[in-house]
């Protein structure tokens, strides 16, 4: 690293612009992942947080579920098949709530299940529902002003009461609504938790009467969701090929500059392998600096953005992104490496070997 | 005998055409001995010293370092013997640009893994650079940067010093004082010396003068 430090220090404007770069493409990228895991939970959090393994739905409904309709009764059957331990009515509803009887009206998706089931989230504040009429509600809403015992109408519809609030539940980017089903004849989906190793025994007993996927699986049937993630995806992809070629580019012209000096370096008696560690030294040296500052940078910019905007950062996603682009960066500076290695100290001594 | 050329040989292919550089040359060279090599342009100076200093293979013949035939030994090995054995000067000083005077040394220091870190500021001292250790090699004169590369050269403390033409970008009154420590350090420390050089005005201070014409050598 005794070069690679000492060039660092020198040439310091030329390694901060491409600093510079590179920090503003890593803030793009976790910027554009939070954006990604954001909208990911805004849009589906409340199917990814769901107590099961196993979405149960019609099959012309092709996974989406507020078009899957099943009989109520089918519940029952189901709960019965050796190895299903736990059988979930589900059903979604996307309305729109006017509050307390007043102007004021909020978009929500109803998940409408059983009081007792597993499906019910547990609430953050107040308490769980007791009967038809109560309902607990994802705390988002609570940024609308609204407040444990406001009451909801649904149109013409009787009244439902919030009595407590639970987190992270949004579906569709709307904030969930968890209530018991009632008497209803018709349900969306049915839930199951099955024994480990007994899927596919409980798949055949079912049949083709009904489509059974996993959560993971269910969310391609929310709208737009893997749309968005994919463009997002995307995105992100191409943000690490050009950090890759950025790097490439800058390290492959600086390393031709420097052929001259590699020659002399080697014909004193530097092995390859040496200036190979001090070029990789730079680049990893470089790299996790511009990432730290683009880290730096992210979390700055998350504090400036409004509360409600749905941006999500982890620390094991930011670690592993940031692993990937510094993986990414070596991957660019190995066309360098190259040359490094195929420079021969003969180009030291004037006129012989050229 | 530090270096030993036996019999070398050198043919550049180029396509079908062959090209006889060196043509069986035999030279010895003793501790403590300076040996100038001149010649006319392309008459094959660069290609003996780059095969006396192992940056070549020679096409036939043998090279003993201290008595080690050098044509069989790996490439990483050959690396360490020019390391440990040889100290080269080159034509332009060839620093590197983004180190100080004192870290030109170092360098060689770090990639020999040597413990002994003062012997580079008593070689500064010695040619006459010890207020220039902080410098930039842009920041000095070119006869500095010689003295500097010559520093390099010595820092490993080598047997076999080599320099390609080392006056050639000085003017006469500084060549001369480049190749008088060059000689001086020869003698004092007993270490093997080979110059090739332009300057006819330099060749009293060496031990010997060959000529190289068409890659024979002629005493
Ligand atoms: N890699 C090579 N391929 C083909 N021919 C070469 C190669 N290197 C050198 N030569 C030829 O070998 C001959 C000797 O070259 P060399 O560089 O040893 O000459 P020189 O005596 O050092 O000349 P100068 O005084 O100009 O430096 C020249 O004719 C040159 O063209
Ligand atoms: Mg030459």
């Amino acid at each position: 690293m005794f070069l690679a430090i000492r060039e660092l220090t020198h040439a310091k404007f030329r390694y901060v612009l491409i600093g510079l770069i590179m920090v503003l493409i890593a803030s793009l990228i976790f910027i554009i992942s939070g954006l990604t895991k954001g909208l990911s939970a805004d849009n589906a959090s409340a199917i990814q947080n769901l107590q099961a393994d196993y979405v149960l739905m019609e099959p012309d409904a092709e996974l989406e579920i507020t078009k899957s309709f099943i009989p109520h009764k089918k519940l029952d059957d189901i709960a019965k098949i050796d190895g299903v331990e736990e059988a979930n009515p589900l059903s979604i509803r996307m309305m729109n709530a006017s509050v307390n009887g007043t102007q004021q009206n909020e978009d929500v998706a109803l998940f409408v299940t059983e009081a007792d089931g597993v499906l019910l989230p547990s609430v953050s504040e107040g308490k769980t529902i007791a009967n038809e009429n109560e309902v607990i509600a994802d705390s988002s809403l609570k940024r609308e002003g609204i407040e444990i015992g406001d009451t909801l109408q649904f149109g013409e519809e009787s009244e439902f009461t919030i009595v407590g609030f639970t987190d992270n539940q949004r579906y569709s980017h709307t904030s969930v609504l968890f209530m018991d089903n009632g008497q209803r004849d018709n349900i969306n989906a049915i839930t199951i938790q099955a024994e480990e190793g007994k899927i596919d025994a409980i798949k055949s007993t079912i049949g083709d009467s009904l489509d059974i996927v996993t959560t993971e699986e269910a969310l391609q049937g929310i709208p737009s969701y893997s749309q968005e993630q994919a463009s997002l995806n995307m995105m992100i992809i191409f943000l690490f090929v050009i950090a890759a070629f950025v790097l490439a580019a800058f390290f492959y012209v600086i390393t031709l500059q420097k052929r001259d000096q590699f020659g002399v370096l080697k014909a004193l008696g530097a092995k390859t392998i040496y200036l190979v560690k001090n070029l990789i030294g730079q680049v990893v040296l470089l790299s996790v600096i511009c990432i730290a500052v683009g880290v730096g940078l992210t979390l700055g910019i998350k504090a400036l953005l409004p509360e409600d905007m749905p941006f999500l950062l982890e620390t094991s996603g930011m670690i592993q992104t940031s692993l990937l682009i510094l993986a990414v960066s070596v991957v660019g500076a190995l066309v360098s490496l190259v040359q490094v290695v195929k420079i021969d100290p003969i180009e030291a001594i004037e006129g012989a070997g050229k | 005998m530090t270096l030993v050329l036996e019999n070398v040989s050198k043919v550049y292919k180029d396509g079908p055409k062959e090209f006889k550089a060196l043509d069986n040359v035999s030279l010895e060279v003793k501790p403590g001995e300076f040996i100038a090599i001149i010649g006319p342009s392309g008459s094959g100076k660069s290609t003996m010293l780059s095969i006396a200093g192992a940056l070549l293979s020679p096409t036939s013949g043998r090279i003993l370092l201290d008595g080690e035939n050098t044509a069989n030994l790996s490439a990483n090995k050959i690396t360490q013997r020019r390391l440990e054995k040889i100290g080269f000067v080159f034509q332009a000083a060839n620093l590197i640009p983004y180190l100080k005077v004192k870290d030109q040394l170092s360098v060689i220091n770090v990639i020999a893994k040597n413990k002994n870190k003062t012997r580079g500021n008593e070689l500064l001292g010695h040619f006459g650079l010890a207020h220039r250790v902080n410098n930039y090699p842009n920041e000095l004169s070119g006869g500095e940067r010689q003295r500097v590369a010559i520093a390099r050269a010595l820092i490993n403390d080598p047997k076999i010093i080599l320099a390609d033409e080392p006056t050639a970008s000085l003017d006469s009154k500084r060549g001369r004082e480049v190749v008088e420590m060059l000689a001086d350090e020869i003698k004092t420390r007993g270490k093997s010396g080979i110059m090739v050089t332009h300057d006819e005005r330099v060749l009293d201070l060496c031990d010997r003068v060959v000529t190289i014409r068409d890659g024979r050598l002629e005493e």
